[in-house]
């Protein structure tokens, strides 16, 4: 142990920190050491000095105006804390109402436009015949005929948009 | 709801009680009651006055949103003194971040030298009124660093213990041990220095 752990441990004592068999040693030690016993009076003296020293002031301002002070702070503090209410309990309508309707809006938009966009296949129809065509995600076969102006298109989607295929009847 | 009496006559008990379910003229008279005390508290951690003013207010402030959680376990001054420390812990830990804290950080540094420092003999002086005596170690108070009056203060005034204070500061207990030893070392030095100028001691 060095020197500054043992003053601090005399602090301690004197503070009435140290306790048990911690202080029986210390007390022990500064039995035969002069300059332990010496720092323990010191230190004493300083907390003696320091019991009730705090000085005692009056507040700078009059008692009115800092309760006015204070109770236009309450005030300020409540309004905030309603203002920051509001909104949050608007949001939970939001949350709790608007929010799932959009959602359902969404998923309906995407599914129509899933359905009524046709891929762009960038079939020229203008004789008779017949051509087949294959992508990722779907199968196409057309039939084309100039007599009888007619053309007809199979297409195979092999995502489902509730029917597995579509037949096209163009002009 | 028994009749209310004259707040200024209620017991402190009762006007908290009143305080909590939303009377602000008992909060009033509590106000009135402890706030030297409380501005006391934060003028000798801050040693600023309109810092001690703002932080008093503010200890106030919270004490009004926080009443539901005082239960009694510490009297109302002695609550009200916990939350006004915290803010101006709170507030010394903003000043701090704010800036370079240079000259503390030298004084942590060179903790051998202070070490080194002897601890001078200073006795209840004869002839020196305790009033006297109060402002020369609040005037000593005033010449220590901001950690080691807080340290000071929250053991000698606030009477929290070690662990406590390490708590609050958030440091460690010997961190704590060894401020609090230099803060009495610089002090019982500036109170020797301050009474042989004015030739109370040889």
């Amino acid at each position: 142990m060095n020197e500054n752990e043992i003053e601090l441990k005399v602090q301690a004592l004197v503070d009435g920190e140290l306790t048990g068999r911690e202080a029986e040693e210390l007390r022990a030690r500064m039995e035969t050491d002069a300059g332990l016993r010496e720092l323990h009076e010191r230190l004493t003296a300083v907390r003696g000095l320091m019991a009730g020293a705090e000085l005692p002031r009056t507040l700078p301002e009059s008692g009115d105006f800092h309760w006015s002070q204070i109770l236009k702070a309450v005030e300020h503090e409540e309004q905030e804390a309603k203002r920051l209410a509001k909104p949050a309990a608007s949001a939970n309508w939001w949350l709790r109402w608007v929010m799932p309707l959009a959602g359902m809006v969404c998923l309906v938009l995407v599914l129509s436009l899933q359905q009524t966009t046709m891929p762009d296949l960038d079939i020229l129809l203008g004789s008779d015949h017949e051509l087949e065509l294959s992508a990722d995600e779907i199968d196409v076969m057309t039939f084309n005929t100039a007599d009888d102006a007619m053309s007809i298109v199979w297409l195979d989607y092999a995502i489902d948009l509730q029917q597995d295929s579509l037949q096209l009847w163009l002009d | 709801m028994p009749e209310k009496p004259a707040y200024s006559s209620a017991e402190e008990p009762q006007l908290v009680e009143w305080a909590k379910a939303g009377d602000m003229q008992a909060f009033e008279e509590l106000v009135a009651r402890h706030r030297d005390r409380i501005y006391v508290r934060a003028y000798s951690i801050m040693h600023n006055e309109d810092l001690a003013v703002d932080l008093s207010q503010n200890a106030w402030v919270k004490a009004w949103q926080r009443l539901e959680q005082f239960h009694g376990e510490a009297s109302f001054p002695t609550w009200l003194s916990r939350i006004v420390t915290n803010l101006c812990l709170d507030e010394l830990r903003r000043q701090k971040r704010a800036r370079t804290d240079s000259i503390e950080a030298m004084e942590e540094a060179t903790g051998p030298v202070e070490n080194r420092m002897k601890l001078e003999t200073v006795d209840p002086i004869e002839g020196l009124g305790r009033k006297e005596l109060r402002e020369r170690i609040d005037a000593a108070l005033a010449k220590l660093s901001d950690k080691h009056r807080t340290v000071i203060v929250l053991y000698e005034f606030e009477q929290l213990e070690y662990r406590e204070i390490a708590e609050k500061m958030d440091t460690s207990i010997g961190t704590v041990m060894s401020r609090l030893f230099y803060a009495r070392k610089r002090l019982a030095s500036l109170l020797k220095e301050t009474l042989k100028r004015d030739g109370l001691i040889e």
